[in-house]
């Protein structure tokens, strides 16, 4: 199963430590973080959809499916049509003005090559962003649910169960 | 090509984050993050900390000696030689000792340099023979410093981070750390609150970033959290809920404390703060019977009002018995990197770096002893005075890594008041505001360009490393001095070729930081926690058995309500107070060059509740003009119901204090920076 970064929007304090690392990265940042007006912010990446599709509308397979799973991008084969960013349902790949060729999250491949997290997920200081199997992040928050329910249970304080997202 | 990886300690506030700057031939390329060492960060770091080598890199760096040409404040200067500017500047002040004697010259140390830098800074002032001597951290911690040393004897956190997150409480009173100290905000105290089930009160004019883990979120009037803590004392006392045991063990004076505070029921502080006196008491109860970090910052310290807010607060601390113990934090919360570096090599006026009193003639007669040379004996200006005082009796000011004329209150008046200065000397990386009223700038080395120590929130002391080339001719702030004292005659007291050596030399100078040699912490990247006595030996927890006072009791305070200096009336019906942004740091010397930072976080506004908005008709977006009896800026509004009624807020990185008002504390010498009466006006566009 691929990886991809996740997010715990509980813990995001709306710093923009990973647009900043993934500018510092990558000259422009490829992850946005969104703020409402009730203090409540997003931080949202390329999902890198299991069924992408920038990926399969891309005329010259200069988008493409790495080892991980993530859809990286070869700068070379770019004709700057565009098509993947009409085709994106969240608006994720951007048109590089300078270079007339698209950029988008390739989820640091350089950095994964050398074992590295992408750079927003090891900055972020409150650890909203984590990088993992899809399964393996879900099961861990279950595991929280359930550990938390079991742990009340046998206080006797049903009432005061609570869901951790 | 020679990449090399080169441990540093970030150069912004205070957590103390290390990583790693990735140096190719002098520059540094990126950075990596640090996630191997038992670091306080964990590899963690937030916006600054990530883009924090951007300004290094900036065009705009002083790359060579600058001597004035035009108008002070004009910011006209030709460049010369460090030969030249170095005998100018001794010249000068063979000349000034002569015609006005030693004391006519002041010296600013500063929160941005390191330990050994602030150490020479204190050496050069006293061996020119002045003791006017002070760092702009005057309005950063030192109402709160005083104050716990009053009570506690010690100013400094007592418990290192790991503390908060075992705490069953969390108060932020005044505290922004979300934005200010991001990593520590995500590293501990979201740990505290998400993952340990500890819960958080916000108390604050403001809806902080973190507000949204508060289960109770107290909004008084700035400069009136003094009648809180007044109140949560009388109720602590009043409903007995104080520690029985640790009050009549350690501490003394409490007879006293519970009569200067027997009147302030919550709903007196209710009527003066406007917080609810139920929330009150639900609050001090809390604090009362659970383990408590409590966390203040510039929302405390930066007041007129505010020594008495933080003895109140110690007092709190005390009878409760909220220290000494696991899972409790309190203390001061630098803004800088280095405020300790400043703070704990005594640059202060009435300061020797051994941590005692210049007056105190057998401490004088030790130090003298060790640098060989005399020590004037009476106790200088601290910064504000100074700054009264030009024009006067001080003519001179050396001023290191300080831009006064914008962060001192009312900076309008210091900038007139600097253009009265017979001679001043700025040593900077960047032309700063204060640095165009300069005679001569000289281009400091920047942080990573140079080796030296720094000092955390949590008292832990650790290395950074020189990764980068300095620009041009810029060198390091140490390295300055030397060549300065030299040229001065007094080199034979300042024979230091590399920061290592005057390291050694604080190790047998101040006692504190006796164990933190170059060598224990060059093996030891994870520092150690002053006060260290040995290599290796540092102290975690403070005060397990007794306090740092005469007879190792607490020595409660009795504590009276004293007034903000000026309030809201019918010309000027609102509180005006600062804030910090997560994005930029101090007045933005640095953040500013950053561009990463400066995209993201581009200007200054002005919060206004919406209740407000309407009374004024002002609208999100509108330009207002935001005035006070001290001057007035131009600004965007921002509407919004984060600020409450009656209260408008300003990023402070910007132009505030040209509205702040310098009237200070008779003992502190702290200003009113954060809670001054204004009006708002719409401009037409």
């Amino acid at each position: 199963m691929s990886k991809k970064i996740f997010l715990d929007y509980k813990r995001c304090i709306g710093c923009k430590a990973c647009e900043v690392a993934c500018e510092m990265a990558h000259g422009e940042a490829r992850i946005r973080v969104f703020e409402f007006p009730d203090l409540f912010t997003v931080p949202f990446n390329c999902r890198h959809c299991e069924k992408a599709p920038c990926l399969n509308v891309c005329p010259t397979g200069a988008l493409f499916r790495d080892k991980d799973g993530a859809v990286a991008f070869d700068p070379l084969k770019c004709i700057g049509c565009l098509m993947c960013a009409v085709a994106c349902p969240f608006g994720v790949p951007k048109l590089d003005e300078e270079n007339k060729i698209m950029d988008k999250c390739d989820l640091c491949a350089d950095r994964r090559a050398e074992g590295l997290l992408p750079a927003c997920v090891s900055a972020c200081p409150t650890e909203a962003l984590k990088f993992g199997d899809v399964n393996e992040i879900l099961w861990n928050r279950e595991g929280k649910v359930v550990a938390n329910l079991k742990s009340s249970a046998e206080k006797g304080e049903g009432e005061k169960a609570y869901v951790i997202l | 090509m020679a990449e090399k990886l080169v441990p540093v300690v970030c150069p912004w506030c205070s957590v103390g984050c290390r990583f790693y700057a990735v140096s190719v031939n002098g520059y540094i390329r990126k950075i990596e993050f640090d996630y191997d060492h038992p670091t306080v960060n964990r590899g963690k770091l937030c916006p600054k900390g990530v883009a924090s080598y951007q300004f290094i890199n900036s065009s705009k760096r002083l790359k060579k000696p600058l001597k004035r040409v035009g108008e002070r404040g004009e910011g006209k200067f030709e460049e010369i030689s460090w030969d030249e500017a170095y005998r100018i500047i001794a010249e000068k002040i063979k000349e000034i000792k002569e015609t006005y004697g030693p004391e006519a010259i002041a010296f600013l140390g500063s929160e941005k340099i390191t330990l050994e830098e602030n150490y020479l800074v204190h050496k050069l002032s006293k061996a020119i023979g002045t003791n006017h001597l002070d760092f702009p951290g005057r309005y950063c911690q030192y109402s709160n410093a005083p104050a716990r040393t009053k009570v506690f004897g010690s100013a400094p956190a007592t418990n290192p981070f790991e503390d908060v997150a075992k705490a069953e409480l969390i108060v932020i009173w005044g505290h922004n750390p979300a934005e200010t100290a991001p990593v520590f905000f995500g590293q501990y105290i979201e740990k505290a609150v998400l993952d340990n089930g500890a819960e958080m009160v916000v108390i604050d004019p403001r809806a902080t970033r973190g507000h949204k883990y508060a289960s109770i979120h107290l909004k008084p009037y700035p400069g009136t959290d003094l009648a809180i803590a007044l109140a949560m004392l009388n109720v602590v006392i009043s409903e007995e809920l104080y520690d029985r045991e640790f009050v009549q063990e350690r501490t003394v004076g409490f007879e006293e404390l519970k009569e200067s505070v027997k009147d302030y029921t919550p709903e007196w502080a209710e009527k003066i703060s406007g917080v609810p006196a139920e929330d009150i008491r639900k609050v001090a109860r809390l604090i009362a019977t659970k383990r408590t970090a409590l966390l203040v910052n510039e929302g405390l310290n930066q007041h007129v009002n505010g020594f008495e807010f933080a003895l109140a607060l110690a007092n709190l601390i005390a009878i409760t018995g909220n220290i000494g113990k696991e899972g409790v934090w309190s203390g001061v919360f630098p803004g800088a990197q280095c405020g300790f570096c400043a703070a704990m090599s005594g640059i202060a006026p009435n300061k020797l770096p051994t941590g005692k009193l210049v007056t105190d003639e057998a401490a004088r007669a030790e130090l003298e002893r060790l640098w060989g040379f005399k020590i004037p004996d009476w106790v200088g200006l601290d910064l504000t005075s100074m700054i009264r005082e030009i024009g006067n009796t001080i003519k001179m000011m050396y001023i290191v890594g300080g831009n006064i004329a914008k962060s001192a209150p009312n900076s309008k008046w210091v900038q007139e008041q600097l253009k009265k200065l017979d001679f001043l000397v700025v040593q900077d990386i960047f032309l700063t505001e204060t640095a165009k009223y300069a005679d001569i700038v000289l281009p400091a080395a920047a942080w990573f360009e140079k080796t030296g120590t720094a000092i955390s929130a949590e008292r832990r002391v650790q290395r950074t490393y020189k990764a980068a080339e300095a620009p041009g001719e810029a060198k390091p702030d140490w390295l300055i001095l030397v060549e300065l004292a030299k040229e001065l005659g007094l080199g034979e007291y300042f024979k230091y070729e590399h920061p290592d050596e005057i390291l050694r030399e604080i190790n047998s100078v101040i006692p504190v930081f006796k164990g933190a040699t170059p060598e224990y912490l060059a093996e030891h990247p994870e520092g150690c926690f002053f006060p260290c006595t040995e290599p290796g030996e540092g102290t975690k927890i403070l005060f397990k058995k007794g306090f740092k006072t005469a007879d190792g009791k607490a020595h409660l305070q009795p504590v009276k309500w004293r007034e903000p200096p000026e309030m809201p009336d019918e010309e000027y019906p609102l509180w005006l107070t600062n804030f910090r942004q997560v994005g930029h740091w101090h007045t933005g010397t640095m953040s500013f060059e950053s561009p990463s930072l400066k995209k993201r976080w581009p200007e200054e506004y002005v919060m206004i509740n919406p209740k407000d908005a309407e009374k004024y008709g002002i609208k999100s977006g509108d330009l207002v003009k935001v005035e006070t009896k001290r001057g007035s800026v131009l600004v965007r509004a921002e509407v919004t119901e984060h600020v409450r009624e009656g209260v408008i807020a300003m990023p402070w990185h910007w132009n505030v204090n040209v509205l702040t008002l310098e009237e200070t504390h008779e003992i502190t010498k702290m200003a009113e920076l954060k809670a001054v009466a204004a009006r708002v006006s719409k401009v037409e566009e």
